[in-house]
Parts: C-alpha cells; structure tokens; sequence
C-alpha cells in the first residue's frame, strides 16, 4: 500500500511529464465524454462542448488539486525555483558570476582556515576502531602540565599486570636521526604497535610482535610521506638498505597515506623500540629504563575509560615505587588518542582569530552581494508585483528569492573549493620559495597541504547555506515588502527603498577593513621592527653546531679545528638558574640576615667565546686560554648582573659564591656543577638585543669551560658565505657522525627566524587586508553608482529647480559618510578592544613584546587608507551626478 | 418549478461514494460521477473539481488503482478499480456510515 504511494510519488518525479500528460488526458476525456452525452441528447456541437465545460468547472484548478495530493508539490516548488533561479542568471549573467565569485573567494579563504583546522582536529587517524584507544598519563601533580614519564620496564609491567586493555603500546616520539644523511623524525615502537592499531602496510609488511628483540631491531617501515622523501616514492623500495645514524637498516613496510601513527603529523618511519640502543649509544644495556614518550593502551570492550582508569590507578598505587614522592598516590589519567590534538578547546581558542580574520572576508563580501541583491530587488520591484498580484504569496517569493540565493551559494561553494586549493598551494609554494633554505633542510618538516577531505565539503555546503542566510535573506524580504500595485503602475523606487539595510551594511564592510588593516599595519611594523632588531651577538659570520653525540664530539671538534673556513671555534651551554652570595651583601648583612642571595643566571663558556661572538669586554679581562675549567675559579660577569650584584662597588676583584638552586631540576647531567667561589675577572656588555625578540639574551655569570666538555654547543666564526659554509661543514661532518644534530645553523638564522614568522603573517595580514579593502571599495562603489543612476530622475529635478553641480556631489557624498564614519569608528575601536583583551592574558603580553598591538602609527595609517579609499570610492559617482543633465532625465521615456 | 437546492456532500462521504460505487466494476471518472448520480436520482451531484483529487487521494491511499483502457467512445480513458485493501476499507467505512445514520435518524425521530 505504502510501496504504491511511493511509487506514484517516485513516477511523478521522475517522469513529471508523463505524469502530467496523463493528468490532462484524464481531465480532457471527461470533458470529452460529458460533450458525448450533451450531444446525444440533442444539443449541437458548440453548445455541447460549453456545456461540458461549465459543468467541470476550472480544468485548471482541478489539475492542481490533484498535483497537490501526490506530495511532491514541495519538491515541485523547489525544482520551478531553481529553474526559475536560472532563467534569471541567464539574463543577468554577470550579475550572477559577481556573485558567486565574490562568496567563493570568502568561502575558499574559510575553508582554506578549516582545512587546517580539520587536520589537527577533525581527521581521525586510520586505525582499526580509534574511539577504543587511550593514552595512559600519570601527571606529576594534579594541577600541573607535566607529566611523568614510563619507563619500558613499567610499560611492560603495565602489560602483564593490568587486564583494562586487550593490549598496549609503547612510542617514543620525536627523535631526530639522520637518514642517509638527510635528517628525518622517526617514532620508535614496540613490536605489537601496527597489530594493536589495526594497521596495515601497502607494500611490504609491519612489524611483529618478534621485533621487540634487540637482534631484529635493524628493519624499519616507512610512513607515505617518508618513503616519498627517502625512496622518491618508489614501488621497489621495500628490501632497500638504508643508513639511520650511520647503522644499515633494512626497509620492510610502506604504511597508507592516511595512517600517521596517532599524530596528528605522520613520521617519515618507524622503528622498533630495540632500535633505540643503536641510535643511541649512551642507552645501550639500560633498556628498561627509556624513559617512554608515550604508552597508548586499546580498551576492552565493555570497559569503560572510567572503570579503565580506576583499574589503572590501582596498579599503579600497587606497583608505585618508593621516588613517589610524599605518599602522594600516583595519578593515572586517560586521554584519548585518536591522531588529533585532544585539547581541543586550546586549539579552538588558537584559530578563533584566524577564523575570524578570513571570517570578515567572507563577511564583506556576502554584504557586498547583499548590497547588490538590495539593488536588484528595487530593479526586480515590477517582476515581484506582478507575482503578487497574481496570488503568490509573500513567503513563496521569498522561498523563490532565497533559493536563488542558495542556488548561487552552492556554485559559490563548488568554486570555493577550488580557491582554497588554490590559496593553499599558492602559500605553501610562497612559504617554500621564501623560507630561509636552513629552516626547511633543518626542522624536517613537510610543506605539504593537507587534502579536502568530506569535512571540509561540508563545511563549505554549511558555510554556503550561513552565506545565504547572511546575503540573501535581508534583500528577500525587503524586495517582496512592495504594495503589488505601484510597481504595476511603473512606479518603481520609492517604497522599500532599503537605505537602512543598505547603510548598515556599508558601515560592517568598512568597520572590518579597518580592522583587517589594522592587523596587517600592526604585523607588518612588527615585522619591520624585527628584521633591523640587534639580536646582541654578531650573527654576519657565526655557526652554531650543537652535539648530538658526545662520543664523537673530540673528532668533530678536531675537523672543525683543522678545517680552513673555520676561523674561531667556541663552545657554550645553555644558560641555567642558579642562587649567587657575594661578600658586598654578606657586609652589608649587619642589618638584613647574612646569607642573602640573588638569583642569576649563569653559563659555562670557553675563552674564545666572547670575542666570537663580540661580546665586548668593558672592565677586566676576559678569560684566557688557560682558564678551561671552572676548578680555575674566576668568572666573568654581565653589565647589569654586576650592578645587581654589586650595587656600589667596583665588580671586579669581587668574590661570588653560586650555590645550585634545590628546587630546580638539574639542567643537565652531563655538564658540571657551577657550584662553587669564583674571583670576578671581567665585566662584559649584556647581551641583551633589540626590543622584540631576544634569541641569545643573557645576563649573569660566565663560568669556564673548555670545548671539549660534554653538554655544550659549539659556535664558529667562519670565511666566506656562512651559508655555504654551513652546507659545506654538514658535509664533512657526517662523514664523522651520520646522526649529526639537525639544528647545524648560521646565527643569522636564529636571529631571523622571528622576523620570518613575522614577516608571514604580515604577508597573510597584508593580503586580507588588502582583499577586504577592495572588496568594500567596490561594494561602495557600484552601490553608489547604482544610486546615482536611480535617482537620476530626482537628481535632474534638483539641479532643474536650481542646485548646484556641488551640492549635488556633495549629496551623493553625504551618503556614504555616516556609514564610513561608523565603520571607522566600529573598526578601530574594535581592535584597540581586541588588543587590550589580548594583552590582558597572560600569552597576549609575552605576544604584546614582539608584536606592538597598540600601535598609534599603524592605527593611524591603516584608517587613512580606508578613508582615503572611501573618498576615491564615492567621488567617482558624485561626480558622475554633478554631470547629470537635467534635460535628459527629465525627458519623458 | 423551484428547484430543490442540491444538497452539499457530507464532508467524507465522497470516499465512501465513490469506494461503493467501484465496488462491482473498474470505471472510469466521468462515468463514476454519472452513476452516482443516477442511482441518487440527481439528488447527489458531484463536483467534478473534487472527484478527481479524490480519486487521485484514493490511488495514492493504494484503495483504488488505475488502468489505460479504451473507452466507450474509442478513446483512451483512465479506470479505476477497487484494491483488496479498497474493499476492506469500504467495509469500515460502510460499517461506520450504516451506524451514524441510524444514529442520527434516531435523534431526528426520537429527540
């Protein structure tokens, strides 16, 4: 019964014609055989056939009341409203192509954002069933960020003894090795880590739970985007050899494109956690303490994470060691581990600004369309009063008006995909063309863009319905708020005129230029700030080179000593906290208690180090080469630190005694303890650096130290090109160490790097910006040409009865005053808000450092331009009116 | 002669209508009118505007169904027939008429 309804239903859409052949056959045979009848009871053809007729009544209204009962009258209206949708962008096409070109390029900037967006949030790694797998944290202390870390012997013990899981894996991620020489980012796992995952490898195969053992370690599989980068995507490359930190290993397995191993980004391989002893060498037979990045557990089913993490919680009380400090029971958290960033709300909070900036584009640009669907609608008033004169009604028109706006959406939203492709590509090849070439060879990371996938379809469809919504709904209804008489009559214009809509809009797309301008006025000062900023070191000639692995650090040293380009070589640690007693304060203690300290900070240096890097002596000496050790006992000491320390007296000569701060955890094991009195030799300048960005500043004590000490980097003055040298030296000093440190860089490139990034986003500002500002410029510009043209008629009647060409520019001016003055008002008043909201938080004021977000030069220069652009903008059309000819208006059509 | 004004249809009754009047023979709409007519002795005329919703109704409620056939002028015309779930349908709602006949006539009578 049922099944035959839907098939008549089904027949009349997919055979309408048909359908309504038959309907009128129906109708007409009625008609035909009343005639018949009439006929045959004497009444002559005519007469017979009105007869008929009159008695049926409207054939017409018949047809459509049965038109109504087969239900498909909704789909019916839709499909007459697309087709009617059409028939009016033929006849006005570039009306339509305007359109959809100006929504396409705000939707493809948007999604541009989400494609992004969806890569660290939406797009769930493919792994067999990923809801069922956690990551097993166990926080350092219930209110803080760190955590700590498993062991593999807990890892195993966590196998063996737990039952909430029907397996766990173990990952150490993040570790950088060098491949043949290039460098790349590995994860080592355990053996099981594809079998748990439910992963399965296009070529070649995965691990097995056998390659856990140290004799097997040697074999590593492939990521896609890994074996692209390492075998140039070859097919025969499973079986090939290849170099990981100089230790031969054997390609097994190339993985599918969409599994990244649970990041978010996918390493250029695997490898099994066995393998880490030969990466490492300073690991080697202390296996069951590596310390785990990450142990990832896939639930039971019917367990829930709940019941998982009380099951866990458990064990681990039970298993805690005694290091568990002050009886505290170890905590266990389960988070989930789905190849995504978990915090979302962080990353939400992250893109919101981005969202928001590519945002206002689409906004200026559907109130643009807006603007000019407002315009239209006056033009469309006759059409619109003869549909409702002759029964529509209202809500069908506007049902018919927003389906046509939809209908351009979706088209909007087609092309839009095509402009988010094409802003992706094109910035990707602009940040790769423009990267300093150290950054890219360097960080290893892949410049690739991140595929559409179905989420980034449907956000354009969802985003092309909002855009309706925003463009199409205001000018819907005000066109269809027309008495259907008048505009029958041919007087069009003067009701609905839609100056409100019209105003309020303006004022949104010039209120968000300036803020767009603003942005990218702020960023691109920043930006220009950052590059002439004095990092404080001399960065002309200089290279860092941080040792990976200490036991080759003699020979490269030694080749570094002997190579001809290297002109200095110095070495350094990083700097670290620590308390200072001087006598000064000691004396001074008759009145404050004796053993008063000031916190500084201090750095182990070689000899050569300050005239590397010209760091000037100003009193004193510096250390000499002798002074390798800090068992020499002498320091050196900053500007500002030996004010600090000695607030009324002359450093040098001083004693300070540095004393390890407890609460901080060792910096580092293998560097000595900078305990200890030392003699002040010299005071050097700060290093200190520009205002913005400070990469190498220090102020503290300089402790000896020689090159050859495990725990610093070394740092180069070099001949010639430092670039080339770089390469140069990377070259030669795989030969000597395949796993070389990745960070081999030119100072100059530290020095840069802020302003790099700077740079890009002031490029990316820049051009939002920009597109913002010609879009509202246009926008501004057709409505009041459109305006003028209108109201040419009143325009000639003016200047008939008297005004002058002036004050009919200055009318058409005065229109858009109110709305620019607003949008102005709006704009910066907006950003000035924004910024102190940012600069409110905690990140804002580290941020408000390098980017100065208050700018009153950039707040003044961008809203000149938009004043500026505006002015151009409505002058044109002004003086088009002041040009009018009253006589030609004013002559009857 | 005055006429007798011709009563409006109860609302619902031309299902039922025309649901009996299918029950013995497919026929098509003219002639589906014209019977009713006849046997109410002109005292029911349907307008022609709501048959053939109706019928349309009726076809889509899989009570009745359709077939091209020749006519009895040679012609193409639609027939319609009742459905088994038709005829269930027409003894319901026979059954509910028969009751609220007898109902009202004894209210006419007895109130």
């Amino acid at each position: 019964m049922h099944l035959r309804a839907l098939f008549l239903r089904l027949r009349a859409l997919v055979a309408p014609c048909r359908v309504e052949q038959e309907l009128d056959e129906e109708l007409a045979f009625h008609v035909e055989r009343d005639t018949q009848r009439h006929i045959t009871n004497g009444l002559s053809d005519v007469d017979a056939r009105a007869r008929a007729r009159s008695r049926f009544g409207s054939l017409l209204l018949a047809a459509d009341r049965c038109r109504d009962v087969r239900g498909t009258a909704a789909v019916d209206n839709v499909a007459r409203d697309v087709r009617y949708a059409f028939r009016t962008f033929r006849r006005a096409p570039l009306a339509a192509l305007t359109i959809v070109g100006t929504v396409a390029l705000g939707l493809g900037l948007v999604a541009a954002v989400f494609t992004f967006f969806n890569v660290f949030l939406f797009r769930v790694d493919a792994v067999y069933n990923p809801h069922e797998l956690f990551a097993v944290e166990r926080p350092a202390s219930p209110d803080e960020e760190l955590l700590r870390r498993f062991t593999r012997a807990e890892y195993e013990a966590l196998r063996r003894e737990t039952s909430v899981f029907t397996d766990a894996v173990a990952m150490m991620s993040g570790i950088e090795t060098r491949v043949d020489g290039r460098p790349v980012s590995a994860v080592l796992v355990t053996g099981n880590f594809f079998h748990v995952l439910g992963a399965q490898a296009v070529r070649g195969r995965t691990f097995t739970p056998a390659e856990n053992e140290p004799s097997a370690a040697r074999r590593v599989v492939l990521s896609h985007e890994g074996w692209l980068r390492l075998l140039a995507g070859d097919p025969t490359g499973v079986g090939r050899r290849v170099s990981v930190n100089g230790v031969p290993c054997e390609v097994i397995g190339i993985m599918p494109e969409d599994f990244r191993g649970l990041s978010v980004g996918s390493p250029d391989y695997w490898a099994p956690l066995a393998l880490a002893a030969d990466l490492r060498p300073a690991i080697a037979g202390r296996e069951g303490d590596l310390a785990l990045s990450e142990v990832v557990g896939r639930l039971k089913p019917g367990i829930s994470p709940e019941q998982a993490t009380a099951g866990l919680t458990v064990w681990a009380s039970a298993a805690a060691s005694p290091d568990v400090s002050a009886g505290r029971p170890p905590l266990i958290e389960l988070e989930p581990r789905r190849g995504v960033i978990a915090d979302w709300f962080e990353l939400a909070v992250l893109f919101s600004p981005i969202f928001f900036a590519f945002g206002l584009i689409l906004m200026i640009g559907c109130s643009n369309v807006a603007n000019l669907l407002l315009a239209r609608g006056m033009t469309r008033q006759r059409e619109i009063g003869i549909r409702l004169s002759l029964g529509a009604s209202r809500r069908r028109i506007v049902r018919q008006r927003l389906t046509e706006s939809l209908v351009l959406a979706l088209a909007a939203a087609a092309c839009g995909l095509l402009v988010s492709r094409l802003c992706l590509d094109g910035v990707m090849y602009a940040a790769t063309v423009t990267m300093p070439g150290e950054v890219l060879d360097q960080s290893a990371i892949d410049l690739d863009v991140p595929a559409a996938d179905w989420r980034v379809l449907l956000f354009l469809v969802a985003g092309a319905l909002v855009a309706t919504v925003f463009f199409g709904l205001v000018p819907a209804l005000q066109a269809t708020r027309v008495a259907p008489v008048r505009p029958m009559r041919g007087d069009v214009g003067s009701t609905g005129r839609p100056g409100r809509a019209r105003n309020a809009l303006i004022a949104v797309q010039v209120g968000a230029s300036a803020l767009l301008l603003i942005c990218a006025a702020v960023f691109l000062r920043s930006a220009a700030a950052a590059a002439v900023a004095d990092v404080g070191v001399r960065t002309s000639d200089t290279i860092r080179v941080p040792i990976a692995d200490e036991s080759r650090r003699a020979a490269i040293v030694g080749e570094l000593t002997a190579d001809p380009s290297v002109r200095a070589l110095a070495a350094a640690s990083g700097s670290g906290q620590a308390s200072a007693f001087t006598e000064a304060m000691e004396d001074e203690g008759a009145a404050a208690p004796s053993r008063r300290s000031l916190p500084v900070a201090y750095q182990f240096v070689s000899s050569e180090y300050f005239e590397l890097l010209d760091i000037n002596v100003i009193r004193g000496r510096d250390f000499t080469n002798a002074e390798r050790t800090a068992g020499t006992r002498v320091a050196v000491v900053s500007e500002t630190a030996a004010r600090r320390l000695w607030p009324n007296g002359e450093a040098i000569g001083q004693a300070v005694r540095i004393e390890e701060r407890q609460t901080d955890a060792p910096q580092s094991t293998t560097l000595p303890s900078p305990a200890g009195a030392y003699t002040v030799v010299g005071v050097v300048r700060d290093v200190g650096g520009g205002a913005l960005f400070r990469p190498f500043a220090f102020s503290g004590v300089y402790l000896p130290i020689d090159v050859q000490s495990p725990g610093t980097e070394l740092f180069l003055r070099v001949r010639g090109d430092p670039e080339l040298v770089r390469l140069a030296l990377i070259e030669s000093l795989l030969r000597i160490d395949p796993a070389l440190d990745h960070e081999v860089g030119t100072l100059q490139m530290f020095a840069r790097m802020p302003a790099y990034i700077l740079q890009l986003v002031s490029w990316v500002t820049v051009g939002l910006g920009g597109l913002a500002l010609a879009l509202t410029v246009s926008g501004l510009f057709s409505v009041l040409s459109y305006l003028v043209e209108q109201r040419a008629r009143d325009i000639g009647v003016r200047m008939a009865l008297g005004a002058t060409a002036r004050s009919v520019a200055m009318l058409v001016l005065s229109q858009s005053f109110h709305p620019v003055g607003l949008g102005m008002l709006t704009g910066g008043g907006l950003a000035a808000g924004l910024a102190t909201l940012l600069l409110s938080t905690p990140v804002g004021t580290e941020l408000g450092n390098a980017v100065r977000v208050l700018d009153p030069v950039a707040y003044a220069v961008s809203l000149l331009v938009v004043v500026t652009a505006c002015a151009l903008a409505t002058t044109i059309p002004a003086l088009r009116a002041a040009r009018i000819d009253p006589i030609e208006t004013l002559r009857p059509d | 002669m005055a006429r007798q004004p011709v009563p409006d249809l109860l609302p619902g009754t031309l299902d039922l209508l025309i649901l009996r009047t299918l029950q013995t023979d497919a026929m098509h709409g003219w002639a589906i009118s014209e019977r009713i007519q006849q046997i109410s002795q002109d005292v029911l005329q349907i307008h022609q505007g709501s048959l053939y919703p109706a019928l349309h109704r009726l076809e889509h409620r899989g009570w009745i169904e359709a077939e091209w056939a020749v006519s009895e002028l040679g012609r193409r015309a639609k027939y319609y027939r009742l459905t088994p779930s038709g005829r269930r349908q027409l003894t319901v709602e026979a059954d509910t008429w028969d009751r609220m006949v007898t109902a009202i006539s004894r209210v006419m009578k007895l109130a």
